[in-house]
């Protein structure tokens, strides 16, 4: 039972943050390829924009896998 | 480093305003401000006359455009300006570009006109062989009405239907004869008396029968007449095209040795004439400033004494702080392909901190960290060579693959040192080990993970640090700040070691009460905002997280490839599959390091120093062609 609630805890631990990554990335996404079609010249600045809220994903994943590790130690 | 400018003005005799540009444009280093603003100076406001100029001057430039588009004339690398003749023959120039326009339109005119007509005729062609072999079967008497019709695959049924109809109407006298296209569809042709001509076709109307229309040009005659015509004129068509090309090389040859120099001359000229009202004036004396490379202003100062004379006056300036100096980035040969990444954001104002060089040596090291593999680094080194050899100095692909090469340098040291090679098939294949961690065992990722945020935290600081030297030099309370936060991160790093045992307890104490000492005089210093952006600092230093992050998913996505090869049953086709995944693996494994290192410097990096808003150093110089 505990092996369930380990793997559930390390599944929420990265699918809720990649969700909500997806939430802001589906609010960039339009309004990015808006200021491009006008200014092409900010696309470094949309790159880096998309990429900013993948910082959920990634802490994420490093809490998922330290609940994993520990679980396996 | 940003390259050190020096503010100049240039004052002389109004009349040799003209001619003190043309040196400054043949010196081609010094970038004009806007006007000067001196008491009894006016701005140089250009005459009706140079008004009406510069607007001749842009329908010439843009017939000589036109001209060189459609003529399909390459311009050269380098224009020669200096061979123009002085003072240039703007009206014969402007007739001359408006007439190789005009040519060069009506050449195209006449090239799209034959393509259509070949493009339609085509289309005809095999219909039209298939009709012509009835009528060589044949012949066609006078006295009869000849009807071409093209049946779709789907009405080839209405044939016989149309047969019956027909017999019974005529009695027999008619003549119908059909043949098969390639794509299904039916010629059919139809041959009555002329007088029945009428009921005939109202018996096409009601099955659903269309004659086909002929071509342009053709309409009046009877598809009998037209037919052997289209024939002639579609063998015709490619040598009247061979014709027209041979035209266009012609001029083409002829115009390349007049239209570039006349764009060159004409585009400086309108450069100049806007320059002048970047001067002001009294009326005998005019006033020019700008911005010169500090190395470069001993030869203007000459260039113009010598070819003007001494009534020339070129005078440096203090540097107002309210006069922003242009701004270009100057890097030794090592760091400069590292500009690109600086440049896609607008660049640093003058006399702060170019980044470039801290860019050329962390962005190679956390690409390295993320990728850190010696196959997939040879395969970047080799893509790398590629587009290094595929472009020019000077192009943004150059630079591209100049960092390329230098990211896949480090890939392949970082993959030694953490002994991978496609993922583990260094291991399998030949025994591969690491040298400093294994990314796949859960103890090293935890050692991996403390080390990308200690390389976080080092990254952070020194950005920190290049703020505190960037703001002493103007707003000491916020370099005074930005030093605090530096220190006390450190502090905050020392007090956790001690308390999980890593220092000496004892430097735990001393750690915290330093912190509460330092907490206030943050606040007096930089204001309430200063321990939110020292938590973001914090949060900033945890975000280099991300490189474990992206070195693991890398390295676990290249073992399931090789783990695929194995549990496919078929060697082959796990073979297959693997190297599928190896190669989007790679496509991962170039973008995001590339998008997360890119972030980790303009964000968490320049976030802390880095003050955009410089003006890009643009010198007044002659047209370039490139």
């Amino acid at each position: 039972m505990q092996i369930f609630w380990i793997t559930l805890s390390a599944a929420a631990a990265i699918g809720v943050p990649a969700l909500a990554t997806a939430w802001a990335q589906s609010r960039i996404g339009p309004a990015a390829a808006a200021s491009l079609a006008e200014k092409p010249e900010l696309s470094t600045t949309v790159i880096v924009m998309l990429a900013i809220p993948e910082t959920m994903s990634i802490l994420g994943f490093v809490v998922a896998m330290f609940i994993m590790l520990r679980a396996g130690g | 480093m940003i390259r050190t400018m020096r503010r100049v003005r240039v004052m002389g005799p109004r009349r040799e305003l003209e001619r003190t540009l043309r040196v400054l444009q043949d010196l081609g280093s010094m970038h004009l401000g806007t006007p000067p603003r001196l008491p009894a100076l006016n701005p140089s406001p250009t005459s009706r006359r140079e008004q009406r100029l510069v607007r001749q001057l842009r329908t010439l430039v843009a017939d000589a455009e036109t001209a060189r588009s459609l003529l399909a004339l390459p311009l050269p690398p380098a224009v020669a300006t200096g061979a123009a003749p002085d003072p240039a023959p703007w009206a014969s120039w402007a007739r001359q570009a408006r007439r190789l326009r005009r040519g060069a339109e009506q050449l195209r005119d006449r090239r799209q006109r034959l393509e259509e007509e070949q493009a339609l005729l085509g289309k005809y062609r095999e219909m039209l062989n298939a009709f012509a072999g009835l009528f060589d079967a044949g012949g066609i008497p006078a006295a009869v009405r000849a009807y071409h019709v093209v049946l779709r695959p789907g009405q080839a049924a209405v044939v016989e239907p149309l047969r019956q109809a027909l017999a019974e109407a005529l009695d027999s006298a008619f003549e119908l004869r059909t043949r098969t296209l390639s794509a299904g569809d039916t010629a059919l042709l139809l041959l009555v008396p002329l007088p029945r001509a009428g009921r005939v076709e109202r018996l096409l109307t009601e099955s659903g029968v269309q004659e086909v229309p002929l071509p342009s040009g053709y309409e009046r005659a009877t598809a009998a007449e037209a037919l052997p015509r289209m024939r002639v004129r579609l063998e015709a068509l490619p040598a009247l095209l061979d014709e027209v090309e041979s035209e266009r090389k012609a001029r083409a040859a002829a115009a390349a040795e007049v239209l570039p120099p006349m764009l060159a001359a004409a585009q400086d000229a309108i450069s100049r004439l806007e320059a002048v009202g970047l001067a002001a004036s009294t009326r005998t004396a005019f006033v020019l400033e700008g911005w010169v490379p500090a190395p470069d202003l001993p030869a203007l100062g000459e260039a113009l004494r010598e070819r003007i004379g001494p009534e020339i006056s070129v005078e440096e300036l203090p540097a107002a702080p309210d006069v922003g100096a242009p701004v270009v980035l100057q890097n030794p040969r090592l760091f400069r392909p590292f500009q690109l990444l600086v440049e896609m954001l607008p660049l640093p104002t003058y006399g702060s901190i170019d980044p470039t060089p801290f860019v050329a040596v962390f962005f190679p090291v956390f690409f390295g960290l993320m990728l850190g593999d010696i196959g997939y680094g040879l395969a970047m080194l080799v893509l790398g060579v590629f587009l290094h050899r595929r472009s020019r100095p000077g192009m943004p692909l150059h630079a591209v693959a100049q960092i390329a090469l230098v990211c896949a340098v480090f890939t392949i040291i970082f993959g030694v040192l953490f002994g991978e090679f496609f993922g583990d098939a260094g291991r399998r294949w030949f025994g591969l080990h690491p040298l400093l961690l294994d990314r796949e065992e859960p103890e090293d990722i935890v050692s991996f993970l403390v080390l990308c945020i200690g390389i976080g935290g080092v990254h952070v600081l020194l950005g920190l640090v290049l703020g505190v030297i960037n703001a002493f030099h103007g707003h000491k309370r916020q370099a005074l700040g930005r030093g605090l936060s530096a220190v006390m991160i450190l502090l905050v790093i020392v007090a956790l070691l001690a308390a999980l045992e890593r220092l000496p307890a004892q430097l735990l104490t001393p750690a915290v009460v330093a912190l509460l000492v330092a907490f206030p005089v943050l606040v007096i210093a930089e204001g309430i905002v200063a321990p939110v952006e020292l938590l973001a600092t914090m949060g900033n230093i945890l975000s280099y997280a991300r490189i474990m992050a992206l070195g693991t998913a890398s390295v676990m996505l290249a073992v399931i490839a090789n783990r695929l090869a194995g549990a496919m049953g078929s060697v082959v086709v796990g073979a297959i599959f693997a190297l599928l995944f190896h190669l989007v693996n790679f496509a991962l494994g170039l973008f995001s390091p590339t998008v997360h290192a890119l972030r980790l410097h303009y964000v968490e990096f320049f976030g802390r120093f880095y003050s955009p808003g410089g003006v890009r150093y643009r010198p007044f110089t002659h047209w370039r062609t490139h």
